[in-house]
């Protein structure tokens, strides 16, 4: 059985498919609404009212296509959890994956087909009707030029298209505005393969990113997380040197990954590529790397040495040579390149000198595999998009058609010619920029309505099945349109099936189809592992980088700086901003959520007088957006940068008209490798307006380094603790007072235990290691959706009254002085203390000490002194100022259907009471009756809290700290173990392993 | 009407007859107290407008019981006030902060203005009631409004046969005016 | 009670008699004039612009008033604190300067009673109004119910309650027990419908040598009770903030730094209200330029130790050297309510100064304006260590944050002016404001011969 996979979890997996087959035909994959709370008539054995059902699909929030578990409960999906069996994400899921449930239950969800009327509205109409105007308008646009637009499709749903647009005499575009062409392209020149590697992270022990931010947006964010933490965090069990793998990052600006670094080096933006050659030209002349033929390159590494690139670079030749030298020697080295470097005018360059130092130190075929290829270069490069929208101007396109994307907010130039095509339609969930202006819009159902499969990489095969009825009952999938709109009579299911038997055939395979299918269903795909193929520099890679070692020029006039726009962690290119737990999910650098921001250098934002909130005016050569400024240490000062995915015209109640869109400063234009750039220089004018920005971070006069929350150790001192020792340990009583106070404590704590307090209990407890957490806060949307946190809109969150059980903290340290700028990271959440100064305040018992050693917070009983929150130290207790509950209230939090999603076990809080973490208490119960039903005592990892289940990094585990066998108890008894906050003796629940660094400084 | 209402006689007792005495001056009451007691006059009663010693000192009345209600209410309610929060505790025990379920110190808080509440509230009781006792059997005797401002009186409960010396004993002791009631 | 009368002439103009007393006033009552109506009328606005501030916020919730984590308590505790505080000189007066035998108490203590018993009043809605449910806030009280749950003993709220239906109920009783000569003596000058209330609310007085005799143990044993009573409730309130954790809260000097302090505020109120009272009152001749003074020194003394007390607690902050501590106290004086730091020391720690000069004590105006001002630092003064403290809350600097109240805070405070000044304006125009019978014992008593004693 695979790794990760109890026994407890298979059963309910398999229990789906078996009867499940069943189930999902009453399910409803027919159109046939049923108007039923448990949306079935016969109930199929393996539905029981009260406990959930976990179906096995494939989330399509992004290309990686991580693996889902739907956990439904009578027939409805409440939450979405990583599948442990892919080979993608492994279990884990991010904040992105988490959110997809708001898609399906968005309140403002397409119902009924619309059409434009000549009055200019969209009016609803029937089905028939819609299939009768489309069929028409296909039959006369035939030769007049037919197009269709999809999102990055890596399954049979693109093929579909593929096939239909032939039929047709069409084209079909796979829009992605992070389409990665400088990736394909790089490795074009660099080995004359245009397909993008694996990436063994995992494995890796030095890994040096020229700007991939593979822990918030980069190619498969959750999987890299994950292999990041096994490479990256401090495990001194695996020895001296292998301890703890060394990451640089290379970067214009601090992102989530930037943060994580060991090391950031700045560089000028453009000369990522040059300091990647210089490193190389390094290895190769002090023979440190592996012995390939660096023939091709040889005059290129020539022409940059570590002195003739310093200058552009912005670094001195020394600190060049001192990295490559790290990077040889470490063995195992990893050099990555992509985010916003790749998506400079010379990305694919960049890209290729990348992959020229992972050619000389030997990475290449060992941590960098051609083979098990990803499947992102699927989408159509930007230049496809751009001649569409230039046939689209010239009126060469009679009938467009858009599926599951959304260039309407992405490309304004594709809305400039958006009028000059005869007819528009829209497959459509939402109404977004596109879809609302389509002739024609066509209710599509939500990915977890439907059924496809997807190629995240060579080798897996994952599919993807409704896991509930449909909501919406009158919205088709695109695929039964199409085929329908093609006179087939078999629905989308049966093509993709067709296509599986097909390869089931072709593959020759033992079993039969059936069996195969449904453990297919079962597994949520089937996994294969892809060889991997050698590759040798191609002679292209000698000839990039020609001229003299210089910074690209970038649009705009010189002198002004340069902007990047980078891909939102939560709302990536402003497709997560309709779903209300991403807007208030705070960016995990700036902490702000609900709008956009600029992020502006200390130095520069005191050379134009800003603060943190007033508004700047960003003119680029095409556009011009009013942003509010975010001074932050974490970019260079001739930088600034804005995120993308705010500003929408459109998208319902949650994104409608929020700050600005940051892909209007963006040229339309494609750039020599045929990608977009998302650089350029902007002019920067002040102006009077100010507002206070909706960040989760105090005052930053006020919020410091937080020395005393966050402990760091540096690697060197961190080898040397010994089981035993306690560096962090402080002693509040003298030696010889010790004995005495623990009598009298012990004393204490008899005459404490009464009635239901007596005999042994489990105490609850928590190992939080921030030697691997990130902060990439998968962990405080995976609590909004387990425990029915209200989100509270922008006002509210501004004033500070965001609900978030766990929040992840950030500070900013170093920074002055010259020495490096570092931004450290720790969730806070409710510490369950022992002795917790919240509970002997509240006046009426609301808020108690349960036997289990929780510190329990009645809702009922609570009236609302909010005493225990002054109290608490660690401020993790939340008050319910509003009743955001009330349906039609102005702070109503799940307007249908969004309440379906609420999670039956756990209270919706009323107005006036306090809530917080309760360490997913239902879990517990859940996994304490179920113990007690199987008659046996609770095991260790029975029992996983949201946020543990989701941590991409498997940074937080739980469980009974009076088992000294359980993996909490050992960790909490790791010398880099702490308490935050231990002086008050409050006796925290929650043992914070100290993060570790490379370096001298901690 | 002819049925008999329990409360009549607490709250208007039969009139008593009498001499009442208006005073001007402070010390002519007194002498005229001093005179009354050495007649062997019993049960008269004085006006003031405010509490003097001078009276006090020539009646030299019994201390009052009052005391005895402050006393015995502070008490209870001390007791009161420990066994709420000790018994409250212990009913249904809850554990809060790692505290024993019934501390002391925190109760000690209860207990005290329990003290003072029904300590004070008894005072109250026990003035009501004694001073309601008193007049009770003094039954209801002559006032003059004058006697709330700037004026002492004293009234001798005697029967209209017996009142002639009585009236002259006050007269000679400079009352200002003196008449029956 | 040993009041020797050669003491009486130099605090009243010996032309003033008991008649004259009673006269006096007598005359306070009844017949009010157009600016009483117009005073009255702005508190009774007031309080009703407060109610409809407190509907708001049943209705939907605390988020109309301004709070934002971490700043749980403000405005509204705030008042509750300043006027607990407030109610404090009222019982001292009557009480405690009752035990001290000092003389000059009796012209000023009734309205330093009624001032108390309202200001109690004022106070005890607070605790309700601040809550999250206030529909539920009698789950505080111990009383016995199907789910058998009881009070919390151990949390401060509780004893808070305690405390302050303690002293709420005594306070009330005091008054009511000093008035009832009082009304006695005003219901027999007085005619007409007042004439009825009086003759019920008097309860038979006549002062008869039994009542006098039951009266005055019953008066000395209250002074006694209420005594302590006075010191516990503030610092039972000063231990909702003691007995938590946050830094600048949890100190062991809380209990006698609120003490002070309430009294301080207490007696500013007094001399507030007393003054405009007086000149309406035309009772120039019963609460003289003597009495302000001996308030002022009261003031002065209490000053002293409220300015103390703030040294003191900066001193320890550096000089213990916690450094959460350090963090809260130099957020008070220099972080983002540095104003609030700074109106609270000048009002409270300086000004006081003044009060050493005789030439300041008996200047009237010069007392109104101070007293005025130290009000206004009394008020700063929690709210500095309410919200301020809270915003700046050094253990968790992350959602350290700022604090704006809103109309709903500002709203429900006005009204808690109006609701006190409402009841104060009806009592003093319907009850006597001036104590009659003890006054009368500042008096040399009428006697034949003049001085020669009984």
């Amino acid at each position: 059985m695979s790794e990760g996979m109890n026994r407890r979890r298979f059963l309910s997996v398999l229990g789906v498919t078996g009867g499940g087959a069943a189930a999902l035909g009453a399910c409803g994959v027919g159109s046939e609404p049923a108007q039923k709370l448990i949306p079935y008539l016969i109930q199929p054995e393996d539905q029981v009212p009260g406990t959930a059902t976990l179906f096995a699909t494939t989330c399509r929030e992004c290309p990686a296509g991580c693996g889902l578990h739907a956990k439904t409960r009578e027939g409805r999906v409440i939450k979405l959890e990583g599948n442990r069996e892919s080979p993608i994400n492994h279990g884990r899921l991010c904040a992105r994956g988490q959110a997809a449930l708001e898609g399906v239950y968005n309140p403002d969800r397409v119902t009924t087909p619309l059409a434009r009327t000549a009055q200019g509205t969209l009016e609803p109409i029937s089905w028939d009707n819609a299939l009768q105007r489309l069929g028409d308008h296909v039959k006369e646009a035939r030769g007049k030029g037919i197009a269709f637009v999809t999102g990055h499709e890596a399954g049979v749903f693109g093929e579909l298209v593929d096939e239909w647009t032939r039929g047709v005499g069409g084209r079909h575009v796979a829009y992605e505005p992070f389409a990665f062409e400088a990736l394909r392209e790089g490795n074009r020149l660099a080995f004359g393969i245009p397909a993008v590697p694996w990436y063994g992270i995992a494995g890796a022990s030095y890994i040096l990113s020229f700007g991939a931010d593979f822990l918030d947006t980069w190619l498969s964010p959750v999987e890299y997380q994950r292999a990041f933490s096994r490479a990256h965090s401090f495990d001194a069990s695996r020895g001296e040197a292998e301890a703890m793998a060394k990451f640089v990052f290379v970067g214009p600006r601090m992102s989530l990954t930037g943060m994580n670094a060991d090391e950031w080096i700045p560089a000028a933006p453009g000369t990522e590529g040059l300091l990647a050659l210089a490193m190389a030209e390094v290895i190769v002349r002090e023979r440190l790397g592996a012995s390939v033929d660096v023939g091709p390159v040889r005059d290129l590494l020539g022409r940059h040495t570590p002195d003739a690139v310093a200058g552009a670079v912005g670094i001195d030749a020394e600190a060049i040579a001192r990295l490559a030298r790290e990077f040889a020697k470490a063995g195992r080295g990893i050099a990555l390149a992509g985010g916003i470097p790749a998506h400079y005018p010379n990305g694919a360059e960049i890209v290729a000198a990348v992959n020229i130092l992972n050619y000389v130190v030997g990475a290449v075929g060992k941590t960098v595999q051609f083979g098990p290829n990803s499947s992102v270069d699927m989408a159509s490069s930007f230049k496809e998009m751009v001649d569409l929208v230039a046939d689209m101007q010239a009126g060469k396109v009679a009938l467009l058609l858009v599926q599951g994307a959304n260039p309407g907010h992405s490309l304004s130039s594709f809305m400039q010619a958006w009028s000059k095509v005869g007819f528009k339609v829209c497959f459509a969930t939402m109404l977004d920029e596109t879809a609302s202006a389509a002739d024609l819009v066509l209710p599509d159902l939500h990915p977890l309505e439907q059924w496809n499969d997807a190629r995240p990489r060579a080798g897996v095969f994952a599919l993807q099945q409704p896991v509930m009825q449909r909501v919406w009952p009158d919205a088709r999938q695109a695929g039964d349109v199409l085929l329908a709109l093609a006179g087939k009579s078999d629905t989308f299911k049966d093509y993709l099936q067709s296509h599986w038997r097909a390869a089931h055939a072709r593959a020759g395979h033992a079993k039969s189809f059936d069996d195969v299918w449904n453990e297919a269903l079962q597994h949520g795909g089937v996994y294969t592992d892809a060889g991997s193929q050698s590759v040798r520099l191609a002679p292209t890679a000698g000839h990039i980088m020609a001229g003299a070692p210089a910074a690209p020029a970038f649009d705009g006039n010189t002198g002004d700086p340069v902007l990047v726009a980078f891909p939102s962690a939560a709302l990536y290119d402003g497709r997560g901003a309709d779903k209300p737990w991403l807007q208030e999910l705070p960016d995990p650098v700036s902490k702000i959520a609900w709008h956009a921001w600029v992020e502006v250098h200390p130095e520069t934002a005191h050379k134009w007088g800003v603060v943190d909130g007033d508004y700047v005016l960003l003119t680029s050569p095409f556009g011009a957006v009013r942003a509010p400024v975010s001074v932050t240490p974490g970019i260079r000062p001739d930088v600034v940068a804005v995120p993308t995915g705010q500003g929408h015209t459109a998208l319902g109640r949650y994104a409608k008209g929020r700050s600005f869109n940051a892909f209007d400063l963006l040229s339309g234009a494609a750039n020599g490798y045929g990608g977009r750039t998302f650089a350029v220089r902007v002019a920067v004018t002040r102006t009077r307006d100010h507002r206070f920005l909706a960040s989760s971070a105090g005052d930053p006069r006020d919020v410091g380094p937080g020395e005393e929350i966050i402990r760091v150790l540096p690697l060197a001192r961190a080898q040397q603790l010994k089981p035993g020792d306690h560096p962090f340990l402080q002693r509040e009583a003298p030696e010889y007072a010790e004995p005495a106070l623990e009598g009298w404590a012990e004393e204490q704590r008899k005459k404490a235990n009464l009635g239901d307090y007596a005999g042994p209990h489990p105490r609850w407890a928590m190992a939080i290691d921030l030697s691997s957490c990130t902060g990439c806060s998968a962990c405080v949307t995976a609590c909004y959706a387990e425990n029915n946190i209200a989100t509270v809109g922008e006002d509210l969150f501004v004033r500070h009254r965001q609900m978030s059980w766990m929040r992840i903290e950030r500070y900013w340290r170093g920074g002055e002085g010259g020495e490096p700028v570092r931004g450290v990271v720790t969730p806070m959440l409710c510490q369950h203390c022992e002795q917790a100064p919240c509970e002997p305040v509240c006046p009426v018992y609301a808020a108690y000490h349960t036997p289990d050693g929780l510190n329990a917070q009645v809702y009922n009983r609570c009236v609302g002194t909010r005493y225990c929150a002054n109290n608490c130290a660690y401020k993790v207790r939340y008050f319910n100022w509003y009743n955001f509950a009330e349906v039609g209230g102005e702070h109503e939090a799940w307007p249908a259907p969004l309440d379906w999603q609420l999670n039956p076990d756990v209270t919706v809080r009323e107005k006036g009471v306090m809530e917080k973490c309760t360490f997913c208490v239902q879990r517990i119960r859940g996994a304490q009756h179920k113990a007690r039903l199987e008659n046996r005592v609770v095991h260790d990892g029975d029992i996983t809290p949201a946020c543990a289940q989701s941590c991409p990094s498997e940074a937080i585990v739980f469980g009974d700290l009076h088992n000294e066998t359980s993996r909490v108890a050992q960790l909490a008894a790791d010398p880099r173990g702490y308490h935050v906050l231990q002086e008050l003796n409050t006796k925290s629940g929650i043992t914070y392993l100290a993060r570790v660094v490379h370096g001298e400084e901690a | 009407m002819s049925f008999p209402n329990p409360l009549a006689r607490v709250f208007r007792p039969p009139p008593t007859p009498g001499v009442l005495a208006v005073f001007g001056h402070l010390d002519a009451a007194v002498d005229a107290v001093i005179a009354l007691k050495r007649g062997g006059h019993q049960g008269f009663t004085v006006y003031s407008p405010l509490p003097r010693h001078e009276l006090e000192h020539a009646l030299d009345q019994p201390v009052s019981p009052v005391r005895m209600f402050t006393l015995i209410g502070g008490i209870a309610g001390c007791s009161i006030g420990a066994w709420v929060s000790l018994y409250m505790s212990y009913d249904w025990p809850v554990q809060v902060g790692g505290k024993t379920i019934g501390s002391i110190p925190p109760y000690v808080v209860i207990m005290f203005e329990m003290t003072v509440l029904f300590g004070a509230l008894t005072t109250l009781l026990g003035i009501g009631f004694n001073v309601l006792l008193a007049a009770t059997h003094r039954g209801t005797i002559a006032y003059d409004p004058r006697f709330s401002n700037d004026k002492f009186g004293i009234f001798v409960p005697v029967a209209a046969a017996q009142s002639g010396p009585v009236e002259t004993l006050l007269k000679g002791c400079g009352a200002d005016e003196v008449r029956r009631a | 009670m040993t009041m020797t009368p050669t003491t009486a002439p130099e605090r009243t103009t010996s032309r003033v008699t008991y008649d004259v007393v009673t006269r006096t006033i007598a005359r306070t009552l009844g017949n009010p004039g157009r600016g009483y109506y117009l005073l009255l009328g702005t508190a009774v606005g007031l309080f009703a612009f407060g109610v409809i501030c407190l509907l708001y916020l049943l209705r939907y919730g605390l988020g109309m008033a301004g709070y934002s984590m971490p700043t749980y308590w403000a405005i509204y505790i705030t008042c509750f604190v300043f006027w607990v505080g407030i109610a404090h000189s009222g019982t001292l007066i009557s009480a405690i300067l009752f035990l001290f035998r000092s003389g000059w108490r009796t012209a000023v203590y009734r309205v330093a009673e009624i001032m108390t018993v309202f200001a109690v009043m004022t106070a005890g809605l607070f605790p309700l109004i601040h809550i999250g449910r206030q529909w539920f806030f009698y789950w505080l009280v111990p009383y016995p119910n199907e789910r058998g749950l009881w009070p919390n003993f151990k949390s401060p709220l509780v004893w808070d309650e305690f405390a302050i239906g303690t002293y709420f109920t005594v306070s009330t009783c005091f008054l009511i027990m000093g008035l009832i000569p009082d009304i006695a003596a005003v219901r027999d000058v007085a005619t007409g419908w007042r004439r009825k209330l009086y003759t019920l609310t008097a309860i038979g007085w006549r002062g008869t040598n039994e009542q006098w005799r039951h009266y005055r143990p019953a008066y000395l044993y209250l002074a006694a009770l209420a005594t302590p009573l006075v010191l516990s409730v503030h610092s039972v309130v000063s231990w909702d903030f003691a007995m938590a954790q946050v830094p600048a809260w949890h100190e062991t000097l809380f209990a006698p730094y609120f003490v002070a302090g309430a009294i301080y505020s207490g007696c500013a109120m007094v001399i507030t209200l007393l003054v405009p009272l007086r000149k309406l009152f035309r009772l120039e001749q019963l609460v003289t330029v003597h009495h302000f003074e001996n308030l002022a020194k009261l003031c002065l003394l209490t000053g002293m130790i409220v300015c103390y007390a703030y040294s003191i607690e900066n001193f320890v902050a550096w000089y213990g050297g916690p450094t959460p501590e350090r963090q809260a106290f130099w957020y008070r004086a220099f972080g983002r309510f540095w104003w609030g730091g700074w109106t609270m020391n000048i009002c409270n720690a300086f000004l006081p100064w003044l009060l050493w000069f005789k030439r300041v004590r008996t200047n009237i105006t010069a007392l109104f304006v101070i007293a005025f001002f130290v009000n206004l630092g009394m008020w700063m003064e929690r709210f500095v260590i309410i919200a301020v403290h809270l915003a700046g809350e050094p253990f968790a600097p992350f959602v350290r944050a700022g604090y704006n109240a809103t109309w709903a805070d500002w709203g429900i405070m006005a009204g808690s002016f109006g609701w006190f000044f409402m009841w104060f304006l009806l009592f003093v125009k319907n009850f006597p404001s001036v104590s009659v019978a003890e006054v009368k014992e500042e008096l040399p008593p009428p006697r034949r011969a003049a001085g020669k004693h009984a």
